[in-house]
């Protein structure tokens, strides 16, 4: 929970539009005038059904993708490209598959140049916060789909960005492991404060991670339908009544398929 | 709470079963013997039986005939040295292709314009069979040891060059992304996953160019030579005598499966990370 009395922007979003153009010259409008604030140390949720545009805003806010219109800022400075104040937490996890735990965690210090035993120290901190140590020296076809996610939000977490952005990261697990995986986002985020953004299409995860939900709307070009502020302690269950009752709320307001 | 994550260990121990004819029947390195010693008997059979009159010799007669091999010299050199020959001839050109195709094909695929000076012509003789080079490499190089080098490099180029292009362009693009949200550079998209990501392809490839490599020696030494294993089943053939063709087609078959596991233990070496499926 956002306890500051007065937040403190860091990321925001003006007017940001997007098109994409596919084979034979035709338009498709992915995202239009997205507007949207993000206040230091807090868990933004962006939900939306699949193909609402929701994925491409978080592309655009890392700096894989620019903008036709609009622009983002972080911290007041404008975003041109992707750098390490910035990390991407992928859905289909994106590990180097040659590379051990350790390696990957290791590796956006690697490319900073951190001394090798400072490194070290760096990520076995965070591969200990996700639950993984022992499989420092496993290689990521020996885990799980839960313990790979571990690996790369260990891997964004050990650059020590100011912004977490986590595209649909639990949509390849199974129900239970999702479940646990959100208890442990839970855990982790309280642990080691950051602002989070964080996309799904899971009503039930939005409501059970985020201080605030932006839902998108269902179809394209992705606009911010409305937003939802969740002012409950955590951790939260996801069968306790107001959860239940803003869900209601929530899917009353949409197209998503439940 | 590392217990419940760790739900993929696997349990190696194995429970012993008392000895039974099912455990037995079932067993694969049984069942791999039966097959094998069916074969042989059957072979046996059909040479006894002349089916194929005298031109299929019997097992233990190409047996025979490697060993006398090993002892007398044959058209001026012993068994060891007609192996050593060949595989001199592919070790040599396959090196050269090799060191050549593989950074050719790397550089292919991250260079639009070395890709599009180069790929017209590799489209242009890739569809060529090596073994249509065989003559004219003859009349170009004469019938030494450079003709016979020359169309193994020819014949192992294409694997090589084509699976290390194929290898980089299908790393999954997102893989780049990664680099670039981490704070890395082009140079380091190429160091950190381009070329890791190609290795296993790069190394099919040299599997593949191997084994062309020992239909290309067979095919030159056919046409011309004065030793190799070729050289022994050609001989064996004017000669009319089974034994010298079949002993000969199984040294090969040795040679190159011995060249073969150099190399998948080469692979095992530089890319422990690669799962090993069994008996592949």
């Amino acid at each position: 929970m956002n306890t500051h009395n007065e937040p403190i922007l860091k990321i925001r979003c003006e007017n940001v539009s997007k098109t994409f153009i596919q084979k034979g010259n035709q338009e498709v409008p992915v995202i239009r005038n997205v507007s949207l604030d993000v206040y230091e140390n807090e868990f933004l949720v962006v939900l939306g059904p699949g193909q609402c545009g929701k994925s491409t805003l978080l592309k655009i806010i890392a700096g894989l993708e620019m903008p036709d219109t609009g622009f983002v800022t972080l911290d007041g400075e404008p975003v041109t490209g992707p750098g390490p104040d910035r990390g991407l937490v992928f859905q289909s996890y994106m590990l180097f598959a040659w590379k051990t735990v350790r390696d990957n965690v290791e590796l956006g210090l690697k490319l900073r140049n951190v001394p090798a035993n400072e490194r070290r120290e760096i990520a076995q901190h965070y591969i200990n916060m996700v639950g993984l140590q022992g499989f420092e020296k496993h290689y990521p076809h020996q885990l799980s789909g839960g313990m790979k996610q571990r690996v790369g939000i260990a891997r964004a977490y050990a650059n020590s960005p100011k912004v977490m952005l986590l595209d649909e990261p639990f949509g390849q697990l199974d129900a239970q492991t999702r479940m646990f995986m959100q208890k442990e986002t839970t855990r982790i985020w309280e642990q080691e404060k950051r602002t989070v953004i964080f996309v799904t299409n899971n009503i039930d995860e939005a409501l059970f991670l985020g201080d605030r939900i932006i839902l998108m709307e269902g179809k394209l070009p992705g606009t911010i339908k409305t937003e939802y502020k969740v002012d409950l302690p955590r951790p939260r269950e996801h069968t306790s009544m107001e959860l239940l009752q803003m869900r209601a709320m929530i899917t009353d307001n949409t197209e998503l398929v439940l | 709470m590392s217990n419940s994550i760790a739900n993929e260990t696997i349990n190696h121990s194995k429970n012993k079963e008392p000895f039974s004819i099912v455990r037995l029947l079932t067993n694969t390195y049984f069942l791999n013997a039966v097959s094998l010693i069916a074969f042989f008997l059957l072979w046996d059979y059909v040479a006894r039986e002349r089916i194929f009159h005298d031109s299929l010799a019997r097992p233990l007669e190409v047996v025979d005939q490697i060993v006398r091999l090993t002892q007398i010299k044959y058209a001026g050199t012993n068994l060891w040295g007609h192996i050593w020959a060949s595989t001199q001839r592919i070790v040599i050109g396959f090196f050269l292709a090799a060191i050549v195709a593989v950074p050719l094909g790397l550089f292919m695929a991250l260079n639009k314009y070395v890709n599009a000076i180069v790929k017209p012509l590799f489209d242009l003789f890739k569809p060529m069979p090596p073994i249509a080079w065989c003559t004219i490499a003859v009349l170009w190089f004469g019938i030494g040891e450079t003709s016979k080098v020359f169309i193994i490099i020819i014949g192992s180029f294409v694997p090589c060059l084509l699976n290390a292009y194929n290898g980089v362009r299908l790393v999954d693009p997102e893989l780049y992304d990664v680099i670039r949200v981490l704070g890395g550079s082009r140079r380091d998209e190429i160091f950190h996953v381009c070329f890791p990501a190609s290795f296993p392809a790069v190394f099919a490839g040299l599997q593949i160019s191997l084994s062309v490599a020992w239909t290309c020696v067979l095919a030159a030494e056919l046409v011309n030579s004065r030793e190799g294993m070729g050289f022994l089943i050609k001989r064996g053939m004017d000669t009319h005598k089974p034994e010298l063709v079949l002993g000969g087609m199984l040294l090969i078959a040795a040679a190159a499966w011995l060249t073969s596991q150099l190399v998948s233990l080469l692979e095992r070496k530089l890319c422990p990370w690669k799962r090993t499926i069994d008996n592949l």
